[in-house]
């Protein structure tokens, strides 16, 4: 008894240092963002107690609705092409040779830049007086007018914002990619190739079967990153056109902060966490059965 | 089981008393029957704190913080700039938190909201009976002000007028010494330039923006009678024949080719590049492009006159800028109130405010030799004696949020062919709303 009772505290001290920080930046946030939501409060008066009723706002609010079903259109759009095109590159590149590595690193190098620099970097050159992407299109004769990519139309500024994120992003795919490609033993690879199979057939029975974790992976990076989407469309559209391109934590946003309804920011933040939960946990049991 | 939940319940009680315990207010150390009086100096030795927001006049606020450091090395201010679109979580967050600034740059419009929830120092009886507020700007004492109670004084000043290109109305056949004086004349005007072909346009209406609309296009509507936000709870938005006047007006500016077609994408970033591209012939802008457009363009000859509406020679102007305030919670009021006297005061006024050429905060210091040299800056300055500012609680939600009622009636008003009456009472019932709330 004394001895499992020692090793249960030691075993707490190892653990304290990791439990107090989840302690301090998860369950203290979370607890009070919950209490935050039953709570009317703008910081700059004492909070009313409201019971559900931000809860009840929320699922009538027209505004909230067009922007979650806005942020899970972005999030249909793009993950696909970064998974698709994030592997594509990853099959480009992931044997080693000086060319090879050389894209990586070009493709890779966005991912270290932040997203609101490059989004900000993406808003200049989609300007539609200043922009560069405007003048070489017009440079090339594929335009006579500058086209308005960013706020004047819901679905083009959807595919510039779309463009500007992949450029940023899909270097991280790419890599955890080429780091599972290669990770493929060589047996199985040279088993493949005396047993006639062609490159087609190697990537879609050999390579993607044995990658498939990394894949479900990366989607679920990819669409929780999407989900919560923010800085790109805060910087480059500020949901512009008629509130189209508003994502979800962008009017989380709105509310919590400029507006200071911090407990009905809050509630809409719940909303979106649990829709998040719901995601992880389904992508989740698909990577269990995957491995099974 | 019974254990297993008692730590979460336990975590979770214990992080509503933390909670509960931090909604405390620190007073302000001296009262105002205890406050010694005003002077342009420190009142106690040490570092001063001050928050301004990013977005506003930087360089008139630097300036006031180096002279106000020169005269009282004992007690420099130490600046910080909060980003502007943070400034208000920001402040909210450091009211809440008691760490807050010793004194603060406000944006004049969110004043009031602060005000109502008495968070800033109630400095009536500290400054009400100063003579220097007699003239200072009216727009800014007017958001100054809750309940005939007075919680700042101005800091800077930014005004809105009509910049108009002589250059391009001499080549359009125009008079350069002639701005147009009611919305029919802007029309007439803005056609004939945009005649002259090529990129070159007569008008410009940032299409994207809600702040930058409530600064041209708000003074529009104000000069031809309208009202535009609502005050408080119950109160009428969007009142008078002017709104819907305006909305016209600007339609059929979009609808003759008489505005860029970038300017639909404008949300504020290249605004202020606009009028010095040499491109457009006529803008509403702030007198803070004076400086800007020479830089940009030193060759462009250029006018400034006030907004119009649609009666001849009606004008208006929005009055915005800065307010400095004292936060609840500050240690240092009497230091701060100095430093609001100081800001008013006859050489700060001319020496600093009218030497920058920026406008001054005291109308009755406009007559000074810095501007009697630059009559560019004179010109603008009469605005202040038209200009107002919008008093309402919930002005980001109604006003300058992009997700806002304003900007959505001026959207559907550019760049739709719906029903203006329906636009009008569609934004009018989204304002209402959030005021009621």
């Amino acid at each position: 008894m004394y001895r499992s009772r020692r090793s249960q505290l030691i075993g707490i001290a190892y653990l304290a240092p990791a439990l107090v920080f989840v302690l301090a930046f998860t369950a203290y946030p979370l607890v009070q963002m919950v209490w935050m939501s039953f709570h009317n409060w703008s910081l700059i008066t004492p909070a009313k107690y409201v019971g559900l009723d931000n809860y009840k706002r929320a699922f009538a609010d027209d505004q909230f609705w067009v922007s979650f079903a806005f942020t899970l259109k972005y999030t249909a759009i793009i993950t696909p092409v970064l998974i698709v095109g994030g592997y594509l590159l990853a099959l480009l590149t992931s044997e080693s040779s000086r060319l090879r590595r050389i894209t990586r690193t070009t493709v890779f190098i966005p991912v270290v830049i932040g997203l609101g620099v490059s989004s900000l970097l993406w808003y200049w050159l989609f300007s539609a007086d200043f922009g560069l992407v405007n003048k070489a299109l017009a440079d090339l004769g594929l335009i006579s007018k500058p086209v308005l990519w960013l706020g004047v139309d819901a679905g083009r500024s959807n595919l510039a914002i779309t463009a500007s994120v992949v450029w940023k992003v899909i270097g991280f795919g790419m890599i955890l990619f080429v780091g599972a490609i290669q990770a493929i033993p060589r047996e199985i690879t040279e088993a493949s190739l005396v047993d006639g199979a062609s490159y087609r057939q190697r990537v879609t029975r050999v390579i993607l079967p044995l990658t498939l974790r990394t894949v479900l992976l990366v989607t679920l990076v990819s669409v929780i990153g999407s989900l919560l989407a923010f800085d790109q469309f805060y910087i480059m559209t500020a949901g512009q056109p008629q509130n189209e391109t508003a994502t979800s934590v962008f009017y989380v946003y709105l509310n919590s902060f400029p507006y200071l309804k911090l407990g009905y920011g809050a509630a809409l933040s719940m909303i979106l966490a649990l829709t998040i939960l719901v995601f992880t946990v389904v992508q989740l049991l698909l990577t269990r059965r995957s491995h099974a | 089981m019974r254990s297993r939940l008692r730590w979460p319940v336990m975590l979770a009680a214990a992080t509503l008393m933390l909670a509960a315990c931090s909604q405390g207010t620190d007073e302000p150390p001296s009262t105002a029957a205890q406050a010694p009086a005003a002077t342009t100096s420190c009142a106690s030795n040490g570092e001063l704190t001050m928050w301004e927001r990013s977005g506003g006049n930087k360089q008139m606020v630097d300036l006031l913080v180096a002279a106000w450091n020169e005269k009282n090395p004992n007690c420099k201010i130490k600046l910080t700039y909060i980003p502007h679109t943070e400034m208000v979580g920001k402040i909210a967050q450091g009211i809440a938190s008691g760490e807050v600034p010793d004194l603060m740059g406000m944006d004049l419009i969110y004043a009031p909201q602060f005000e109502k929830a008495q968070q800033l120092v109630d400095l009536t009886d500290r400054i009400g009976t100063w003579p220097e507020l007699k003239t200072a700007s009216k727009g800014h004492m007017t958001v100054a002000t809750f309940e005939n109670r007075l919680y700042g004084v101005p800091l800077y000043a930014d005004v809105s007028a009509l910049f108009y290109n002589k250059d391009l109305f001499k080549k359009a056949g125009l008079d350069p010494d002639k701005p147009p004086t009611s919305l029919a004349e802007l029309r007439a005007y803005a056609d004939k330039i945009t005649a002259l072909g090529g990129d070159t346009k007569g008008y410009y209406l940032p299409g994207n923006c809600a702040g930058c609309n409530i600064f041209t296009v708000g003074p529009l509507m104000w000069a031809s009678g309208a009202k535009i936000e609502a005050a408080g709870p119950g109160d009428e938005p969007l009142v008078g024949d002017g709104v819907k006047q305006v909305l016209q007006f600007t339609r059929e500016m979009v609808e003759a080719g008489n505005v860029p077609e970038g300017a639909r994408s404008e949300n504020g970033e290249t605004f202020h590049l606009q009028f010095g591209s040499g491109k457009v012939g006529m803008m509403g802008t702030g007198n803070f492009n004076i400086t800007l457009a020479r830089q940009q363009n030193p060759k462009m000859d250029f006018g400034i006159a006030l907004l119009p509406g649609m009666t001849p020679n009606s004008s208006a102007s929005f009055i915005g800028g800065d307010l400095v305030v004292v936060p609840k919670g500050s240690q240092r009021v009497d230091d701060a109130v100095n430093v609001m006297k100081f800001l008013l005061s006859d050489e700060v006024q001319v020496e600093v405010y009218a030497k920058a050429l920026n406008l001054t905060t005291r109308t009755d210091m406009v007559d000074n030799k810095y501007f009697q040299a630059e009559p560019l800056v004179q010109d603008v300055a009469k605005a202040l004696d038209v200009g107002r500012t919008p008093y309402t609680l919930t002005f980001f939600e109604q006003i300058n949020s992009p997700q806002g009622p304003w900007l959505k009636m001026l959207q559907r008003a550019y760049y739709s062919d719906d029903n203006l009456d329906t636009v009008i009472t569609d934004a009018k019932a989204a304002m209402k709303s959030i005021a009621n709330e």
